[in-house]
């Protein structure tokens, strides 16, 4: 029990570090320090920095799928499913506008590791927009990479927002965003109308 | 008069020569940056590329910083030089946009160096950088805008260009990252696709990427 709120709270500490230092001038004795751990109890944890800041971004990730899967399931038919997921995931990144800065900015600047699982992390929204390939009038002759596209074309418009200093407004984007998403499987003119449906 | 001219020649020589030196060093910094990182790369590693002193470097930009903030410059300067080059030929909007798109994908296929500095590892070079990134985005953006007037029967969301080009960048990034650069020519029928299908719909940019194969 102990050992796992060590854990937790050094993963908690690891963003807020690397969220206040950036990646790079973030040490192990930052860490250690926020934490309030030892430099042992770290080492029995995690080999590096590098390895302690991908276990606090996959938590991060975990809670944010958990999120949306369940506004997703709650939902019956694939826009409206989406449309609540979506609404989830923008409502919850404008209240934590440090993690959606880590997640989707930052992140790069940790190293080709994190880089990967930055990817990795995107990809794990690809069942949301899968079902879309069922949805769609001619899902079967869709590109086998349109869910990477739709989850490209969302994380653009939101990056934007963010880089931009605006994540607070991220809920407002979701409009645009159900369009981004709806657009690769149902064309524009249907996306818009299911956009419109509101 | 003899020997002003010369020496007026001379010294636009040196300039030329220093202008050079400079261009060296912002072409050595893009590769390293590619190979090595942003955070890995040193002052050092660009010299020793471009094969200057460090006196040279040091005349020209204040740090490792400035000089990858000159470097981004010109690398998007030249890139979209090269696109619009090859585009102006090309006057309606989707052959446009498909040869655009074509010559992106092989200047990073080609140089896979830049394409890692220019899509990776700017995000690591702090928050100017990545500014230089969105602007460069969006000056590709405004270009391809022009799909906007085509009549698709739908009233577009004013955001269509950004999705269309973060779909592309997504899945450009991914090859980068798995580190598949050289076969990014192999994704060009996606990639026209994923541009294409928020302005024509998947039935229209699905008869273009099977034409594109």
């Amino acid at each position: 029990m102990v050992a796992r709120s060590q854990r937790e709270r050094l993963l908690d500490a690891a963003f807020d570090v690397v969220a206040e230092k950036g990646y790079g001038a973030t040490t192990i004795a930052d860490l250690t320090r926020e934490a309030g751990i030892s430099r042992t109890t770290f080492y029995e944890m995690f080999e590096d920095k590098e390895a302690c800041f991908l276990a606090a971004y996959d938590s991060a990730v975990d809670v944010f799928v958990r999120r949306i899967a369940a506004a997703f399931e709650a939902e019956e038919g694939w826009p409206q499913r989406v449309r609540a997921g979506l609404r989830v995931l923008l409502e919850s990144l404008a209240k934590e506008p440090r993690f959606a800065r880590l997640a989707l900015v930052d992140v790069g600047s940790a190293g080709p590791a994190a880089q990967r699982r930055y990817r990795a992390g995107l990809q794990r929204m690809t069942p949301f927009f899968d079902e879309g390939r069922d949805f769609a009038p001619d899902g079967r002759r869709l590109p086998a990479n349109v869910s990477r596209m739709a989850i490209g074309a969302v994380v653009g418009l939101v990056s934007d927002e963010i880089e931009a200093g605006r994540a607070d407004l991220l809920p407002d984007l979701l409009p645009d965003v159900l369009f981004a998403t709806l657009v690769p499987y149902l064309g524009p003119a249907a996306a818009a109308k299911e956009v419109g449906r509101g | 008069m003899m020997s002003r001219q010369t020496s007026f020649q001379l010294s636009s020589l040196m300039a030329d020569q220093l202008e050079s030196l400079r261009d060296r060093i912002l072409t050595a910094m893009i590769r390293v940056v590619g190979r090595k990182g942003y955070d890995a790369t040193a002052v050092a590693d660009v010299i020793e590329e471009a094969g200057t002193s460090r006196t040279t470097f040091y005349k020209h930009f204040e740090d490792k910083h400035d000089c990858f903030l000159a470097a981004y410059d010109a690398m998007v300067e030249r890139v979209f030089a090269t696109v619009v080059a090859e585009c102006e030929g090309e006057q309606p909007w989707l052959p446009r946009v498909r040869k655009g798109l074509a010559t992106l994908v092989e200047i990073f296929s080609r140089e896979p160096e830049l394409a890692r500095t220019a899509l990776v590892e700017v995000a690591a070079a702090g928050a100017e950088a990545r500014q230089r990134h969105w602007d460069a985005v969006a000056r590709l953006t405004a270009y391809l805008d022009a799909g906007r007037k085509l009549d698709s029967g739908a009233d577009l969301p004013e955001h269509i260009s950004t999705m269309a080009v973060g779909a592309v960048s997504g899945l450009i990034f991914d090859e980068l990252v798995a580190g598949r650069t050289s076969q990014l020519p192999d994704l060009m029928p996606d990639l026209l696709f994923a541009m294409l299908v928020p302005y024509i719909g998947p039935t229209a940019a699905a008869e273009e990427m099977r034409r594109a194969a």
